[in-house]
């Protein structure tokens, strides 16, 4: 039953291949043919989901006498089952939505195409089948994005996406190469099993080779999850069609938290590597939030907005917290893919009524006014800081005990009572008859929302690394010195809530900065305005490298 | 001396600059078709059987300069916009990379076989950018455009072909290139980021050619696109690559 996988796969692909072949002679039908494929092939997925979720063993399952080898794991079955479940939703809304586009057919064999290149990265079982499917993911989304071949800005953005995912092969492609110097093998499953039995047994250039390997993953798993510095191509890519756009967001840029996933073997034997990737993680969260609340263009924001919501999801990967970070994966695939899809609709809905109600919301969050509060500031931050901490803690009690044991969940703690009390803070801002029945209902909707979060989650943990001790390890490769992470987390608490008194006070006081301080803040809105010159800084180097390529042309008389 | 002369020859045919230059004024000069297409079969070949023929003893400065080669060329197809000129380069770049091979002393039999699976492509290449200056006068990027709107099956071909050059998988110049990373990742490192680079080089290079030429509106003036005998040819070869690249990865990885 196991070997269904291989079925689940290859649908995609002979999908694509019919339409190719037959899209003269059917015409628009063939979208109905690819529609029904996918169907079928997010229905055995389903199957196998189920197989995997009632224990059927782990299995690598070789592709006859080739070295190619699908994995049947619990990652690789959902993944799969999320990948279909998108790919099929993108599908059936695409079948309307393209249909006065040219390149119809064409656009349904890239669809597929890229449905199977998705499905074969996630079961791969060897080195080889994985870097050709990653690879391949890139290639295909530059065609995809650039389905509207009239668009010169269209591909100009594609082409940023391609340089950029190639840039993520590389490290891909060294790491394998190691692998397979050390271990003789292409084999994940047989790799994994060397290094969790003899984790130090290779050195390359002095260095071990678990940390190297992690490292390029890493790497590349940035370069796909547009983590900072390699984030440019994430909010510019929306000259595609729209389904596109949703199967980017909701699906193919989350692929570098399925790798850190897939190598967690090698994670756990890496020294330094998870802080390294916390850290970057860190700073895509905060680069992505600020640059997502300060877009005026909605299509930039939700790009922004996705890059910082990778840089939650790689972060959780840094502090051990693997098994999250698929979730959160499936939540904002969810959540994003449902946003693009129905951008259409909201449009074309708001040229006919703009649907604004002028209340208290459209106040606080479009118009910016919030409310001069006359509650006693004390009690409000004490409501704050208290309840979602409190709410925190008994969720994480209720699943687990030893849970204040693990560092990281420390960490995910710290940023969930974060959150939990801006969105009180913000709360009792906004312009209201009765305050306290808002403040009210957003703790009982944070209740809601971290009680499903952290059930959710365990169960993801529970399903994904069912061994308790590979958890624990998880988790403690991810460790770092206690005195070390209280002094980190009495800094950013300081920060935190010395951003909520400044606000605070100036709103209830009004705004009097000094003019040097107005300049400095003149110049940090320049600067982030220009998103902090990345995409200038790229467009130099690039323009400088192709001066030099025409300089050597001349020089070498074009031979 | 007569080993550094034979060297020189040598690198004329499995390009080391400045001899590289020799093959690339050579093609600019043929101007038949067909002349063209043996050109691209045969000069590496020519190269691999005095190499094989000549007890070569091949100092450590070779593979260096081989790398150097190949990225300089990578480099220059950058800003290359004319399809002939760019095929040359992009097979003056490949080729030097057999250089690796040779000096890891791999099989003949492998080498040929790397030698016809990266310039197949290329004579594609070639025969393609014939078509375009049948009908537009030029094989010239950024210059009329918008083929995938005016001849869009040429356009397919066409984009199959350049992705199949720039050794994306499954055609044999990716597996090539992956086995040349393994082999060099432990030995010889300097190497194995070189051909990362030079690699990336292509994918910039080959999206920059086709983008200058299907990206665009179409054209005002009706051009035949290509007939389906054509394309069959195209296809047939195509998937043929990339069934001898698979095997290629049987033997070298």
């Amino acid at each position: 039953m196991e070997r269904l996988i291989v079925v689940v796969a290859a649908l995609p692909l002979i999908s694509a291949l019919f339409i190719q072949l037959f899209a003269g002679r059917f015409g628009r039908s063939v979208a109905r043919f690819s529609v029904v494929i996918t169907t079928l092939s997010f229905l055995l997925s389903c199957l196998l989901l189920a197989l995997a979720l009632m224990g059927s063993e782990a299995q690598a399952l070789p592709l006859g006498s080739s070295a190619a080898i699908l994995l049947f794991d619990p990652l690789s079955t959902l993944l799969a089952t999320i990948i279909l479940g998108i790919s099929l939703v993108v599908h059936l809304y695409s079948v309307r939505y393209m249909a006065e586009e040219a390149g119809y057919g064409q656009f349904f064999v890239l669809l597929d195409m890229m449905t199977a290149a998705l499905l074969f990265m996630v079961i791969a079982g060897d080195l080889i089948t994985l870097v050709i499917s990653w690879y391949l993911v890139g290639v295909i989304l530059y065609f995809l994005l650039g389905q509207d071949t009239r668009s010169q800005t269209a591909y100009r953005f594609a082409f940023w996406t391609l340089i950029t995912y190639r840039l993520g092969d590389l490290p891909l492609i060294l790491a394998a190469a190691l692998l397979f110097n050390a271990y003789d093998t292409w084999s994940l499953t047989v790799i994994f099993n060397e290094v969790m039995a003899n984790p130090n047994a290779h050195q390359v250039m002095g260095l071990p080779l678990t940390d190297v390997v992690a490292g390029l993953i890493g790497l590349a798993a940035f370069a796909r999850s547009a983590q900072f510095l390699l984030h440019t191509w994430l909010p510019y890519t929306m000259d595609g069609p729209t389904p596109v756009s949703a199967l980017m967001h909701a699906g193919i840029v989350n692929a570098g938290g399925f790798l850190i996933n897939r190598f967690a073997p090698l994670f756990i034997h890496s020294s330094e590597v998870l802080h390294w990737i916390f850290i970057v993680g860190l700073i895509t969260a905060i680069f992505g939030s600020l640059l997502m609340l300060t877009q005026n263009d909605i299509k930039k924001a939700l790009g922004y907005s996705t890059m910082g919501q990778m840089g939650f999801m790689i972060m959780e990967c840094g502090i051990g917290a693997f098994s999250l970070a698929i979730y959160h994966m499936f939540a904002h695939g969810v959540f994003k893919g449902t946003m693009f899809l129905s951008a259409g609709g909201v449009i074309n809905h708001a040229r006919h009524n703009d649907g604004i109600p002028k209340d208290e919301l459209y106040t606080f969050a479009v118009e910016k006014q919030p409310n001069k509060v006359s509650h006693p500031w004390l009690l409000m931050a004490a409501v704050t800081l208290v309840v979602p901490l409190v709410i925190l803690v008994f969720a994480h009690l209720l699943v687990s005990e030893d849970y204040f044991q693990k560092q990281g969940a420390v960490v995910l703690l710290f940023f969930g009572w974060v959150t939990g009390a801006q969105l009180i803070f913000a709360t009792y801002r906004m312009r209201s008859q009765n305050v306290w029945r808002l403040v009210g209902l957003s703790i009982l909707s944070l209740v809601i929302v971290v009680l499903g979060y952290v059930f959710i989650s365990h169960a993801f943990d529970q399903f994904l690394y069912p061994d308790p001790a590979f958890r624990a390890q998880l988790y403690s490769a991810a460790t770092i010195d206690l005195l070390r992470l209280d002094v980190l987390v009495a800094i950013v608490t300081l920060v935190v809530v010395s951003g909520w008194g400044i606000t605070y006070f100036s709103e209830q006081y009004g705004h009097r900065r000094r003019q040097k301080g107005k300049r400095l803040w003149l110049n940090f809105y320049a600067l982030i305005s220009r998103e902090f010159y990345v995409s200038d800084i790229y467009t130099r180097l690039s323009r400088t490298l192709l001066t030099i390529s025409g300089r050597l042309n001349v020089w070498l008389r074009w031979l | 001396m007569p080993e550094l002369l034979n060297i020189l020859l040598v690198g004329i045919f499995l390009p080391l600059f400045p001899m590289s230059m020799v093959f690339n004024a050579i093609l600019e000069n043929v101007k038949p078709n067909w002349l063209r297409v043996i050109l691209f079969i045969l000069w590496p070949l020519i190269g691999l059987l005095i190499v094989l023929n000549s007890n070569l003893v091949t100092p450590d400065w070779l593979l260096p300069l081989a790398l150097s080669t190949s990225f300089l060329y990578a480099i220059r197809m950058l800003t290359l916009r004319e399809v002939n000129q760019w095929t040359g380069f992009l097979a003056t770049s490949i080729w030097s990379l057999l250089w690796l091979p040779i000096t890891q002393g791999s099989d003949a039999a492998l080498l040929y076989s790397f030698a016809i699976g990266m310039s197949v492509p290329l004579v594609l290449l070639v025969l393609l950018a014939t078509g375009l200056e049948r009908r537009f006068g030029a094989a010239y990027t950024g210059l009329y455009g918008g083929l995938a709107r005016t001849t869009p099956r040429y356009a397919g071909v066409l984009v199959a072909v350049v992705v199949a050059a720039i050794a994306t998988p499954l055609f044999p110049t990716f597996f090539f290139m992956l086995g040349m990373v393994v082999e060099t990742v432990s030995s010889k490192p300097y190497a194995t980021l070189a051909l990362l680079l030079i690699w990336l080089f292509w994918s910039w290079a080959g999206t920059r050619l086709i983008q200058g030429l299907i990206v665009g509106r179409a054209s005002n003036s009706k051009i035949a696109d290509m007939d389906i005998t054509s394309i069959s040819f195209y296809s047939i070869v195509l998937i043929a690559l990339m069934v001898s690249g698979i095997y290629l990865a049987g033997v070298i990885l």
